[in-house]
């Protein structure tokens, strides 16, 4: 937040947002649980350091970073940053998820391709010939890339019939 | 003279078609990531660390640093001609760099700022080569304890550097090393924070964390943008005057000097250091008047800055193993995945390879001028590319990076959880590189430190009773201590850079 940004608060905007309310106590609520659960995974054993040592630390660094973050929004709430565009996120992870879901079953090729003409079809409104062009180049053109070119595979398809005609 | 025959042998590794060849890759991809706005290095490399996998250990690294470097460069062309930068440490280079474009020379900018690129670059690996082999000697007599301290510090002073506060800093820092703690005790061979998931019992996988939290998430964060016009300037403009040259001397003398110093700090990123040569022009060249309206010092110091800084950023790396900034942390990651541990023991256990990429350096800095000066058109008609097209493309290669680490599509869902932290994170404005630096170095440190407790069977007291990592330990306090203590740090260097 800027200087200037603090000054021209108006005192109705004087409490802490939401979204930093919500964040302080997401990671103070994860810092109490690396907490807790370090503990169940010991501290100290005969050898010396535990495995729970290191990561109660930070659990207790987390937790405390938090209170301390709460006790500063309190006193002077912070701007949080600008908004994304929930559209572009919602498209961007759910058509990702997607795509994450049905690549071992569909194979790397169609899924990918259904994936580009989305972006580019229906989210860019390119036209279909640039659509189609861009998505067999970055779905099948990738593919044979990465397999032959560089030695990476690339998954092909669970379904024997896709397998079949090379998908 | 030692030194002078393993260079020489360096050389001659890296001076092979295969290694030339992964150089000139290196130089191309990463001049393209940094032309591409909102991609940025870290982001970058990580991207394509799963296209080295395959390949061996020194042509894997040496296309990897490329990367890095091109990355620096390619972030100019985008500042100078259209006022965008590519990355945050060219932000400075717009100033005039621009204002050169809108009177038309462009082209001497653009020139000026690679020979820049390059007189830093080859002046800080000629650093590096001088302080290998002392350094990397003293690091062999440094012990866990001292390892440790030293991490501390270099934590200390990303921390304390990265954006405008320490709370959030701190908590960056904090989550970097719980992610990296998921997984298998290195110690008990219990699994920790796993939740059942048997796929995270060998921990989240680097690459896939990067690529969420800076790539993802700066596509996520996208807003709709102006449409840009590029005019690529002609190769007939490309050539600077006589005068442009005499007036650039000084600057990038100046911009070596701040860049390679600032290199050797742990939690100086680039963008400090081209931010603090401009500082310097403005209070020591002899035209700092003109600077501002597209005088050459304004692009020729920040860019030797910049190149001078990111390799002698890699003088800690080689040397003790401590990344000086996120991308070298990305770099760390790379090395470790090729079985190579940076620091001391590189020069002793693998001094082929260290040696071949130090000679790769002075290459790939050659490489990228003659790379870049000529092909500016070609760079700039990537900008033509409409943003649907090169976002959906960008995903494309999210998707193979992430997934070709593990083979497996797990990587991927990760992938995208750390692209949704990555944007609540730049939401509530916490900065990024802490915890990438804390989950490269996260392992390394909880071994040093159970390795130090186990020595002196549990006291703490270990890491004041030696000398060496009780001055670091201090040091490491003071720095976090700073803001109590009322020491200004340089906030203003910081704000804007999206790596902090």
């Amino acid at each position: 937040m800027t200087t200037e940004s603090t000054m021209t608060q108006s005192p109705a905007r004087a409490r802490p947002a939401r979204s930093v309310l919500a964040g302080i106590t997401a990671f103070a609520a994860l810092g109490a649980y690396v907490l807790v659960s370090s503990v169940g995974l010991g501290l100290w054993t005969s050898l010396g350091p535990g495995p729970g040592l290191f990561p109660f630390a930070m659990g207790a660094l987390l937790a405390s970073m938090s209170v301390l973050w709460l006790l500063q929004e309190l006193k002077k709430p912070s701007a949080a940053g600008e908004g994304a565009d929930r559209g572009l996120v919602t498209a961007v992870v759910v058509s990702l998820l997607v795509l994450a879901a049905v690549m071992d079953l569909l194979g790397f090729q169609l899924s990918m391709f259904l994936f580009l003409m989305y972006h580019l079809k229906i989210r860019g409104k390119r036209s279909w010939l640039s659509s189609l062009l861009t998505a067999l180049a970055g779905s099948v053109g990738a593919f044979y890339a990465f397999n032959y070119g560089l030695n990476v595979a690339l998954p092909v398809s669970s379904i024997n019939v896709l397998n079949l005609i090379g998908l | 003279m030692d030194t002078l025959n393993e260079l020489l042998n360096g050389f001659a590794a890296a001076l092979t078609w295969q290694n030339l060849i992964f150089a000139f890759l290196g130089c191309l991809l990463g001049t393209v990531i940094g032309v591409l706005p909102g991609i940025g290095p870290v982001a970058g490399v990580a991207l394509l660390i799963p296209l080295t996998l395959n390949m061996d250990a020194t042509g894997s690294i040496i296309m990897l640093c490329a990367i890095f470097y091109g990355t620096a460069y390619g972030g100019t062309i985008t500042s100078v001609l259209l006022n965008t930068p590519g990355e945050a440490a060219s932000a400075i280079t717009t100033i005039d760099g621009h204002a050169m474009t809108k009177i038309g020379k462009a082209g001497a900018a653009l020139t000026i700022a690679a020979i820049g690129s390059f007189v830093g670059g080859t002046i800080a690996t000629l650093g590096l080569v001088a302080a290998a082999k002392p350094l990397g000697e003293l690091g062999l007599l440094v012990g866990p304890p001292e390892f440790f301290a030293l991490m501390v510090v270099g934590i200390s002073l990303l921390v304390a550097l990265a954006g405008k506060s320490m709370v959030k800093a701190l908590i960056s820092g904090a989550l970097g090393l719980l992610i990296s703690m998921v997984g298998i005790d290195p110690v008990a061979g219990a699994p920790r924070f796993t939740f059942g998931v048997d796929r995270l019992l060998d921990g989240v996988s680097f690459v896939a964390v990067i690529v969420g939290v800076f790539g993802l998430s700066e596509i996520l964060s996208y807003r709709k943008g102006e449409s840009t016009v590029v005019h690529a300037p002609g190769f007939r403009s490309l050539l600077p005057t006589g005068k442009e040259w005499r007036r650039s001397a000084p600057a990038m003398a100046r911009g070596t000097g701040i860049g390679f110093g600032l290199g050797l700090i742990p939690g100086m990123t680039g963008s400090v250091a081209s931010l603090l040569s401009y500082g310097a022009e403005k209070k020591f060249s002899k035209y700092r008047n003109e600077l501002g309206s597209g005088a050459v010092e304004g692009v020729a110091g920040p860019e030797t800055a910049n190149n001078s800084h990111a390799n002698a950023a890699l003088i800690p790396l080689f040397t003790l193993g401590i990344p000086a900034s996120p991308t070298i942390a990305v770099l760390m990651g790379a090395f470790l995945q090729q079985g190579l541990t940076p620091g001391p023991t590189l020069f002793t256990e693998h001094s082929e390879i260290a040696w071949a990429i130090i000679a790769s350096l002075f290459i790939g800095n050659l490489l990228l001028v003659l790379l870049n000066v000529p092909l500016v058109g070609l760079w700039t008609s990537i900008l033509r590319v409409p943003s649907s097209i090169l976002t959906a493309l960008i995903l494309l290669f999210m998707v193979i990076g992430a997934y070709t680490i593990n083979f497996s599509v797990f990587d991927v869902f990760v992938m995208i959880g750390f692209g949704l932290l990555g944007l609540a994170l730049r939401h509530l404005q916490i900065p990024l590189a802490p915890m990438v630096l804390t989950l490269v170095l996260g392992p390394l440190m909880e071994r040093s430190l159970r390795e130090s407790l186990e020595i002196s069977q549990g006291d703490f007291g270990i890491f004041l009773n030696r000398p060496i990592s009780m001055v670091l330990i201090l040091l490491g306090a003071l720095i976090i201590c700073s803001p109590l203590l009322k020491l200004r740090k340089p906030k203003a260097l910081m704000d804007d850079d999206p790596e902090t």
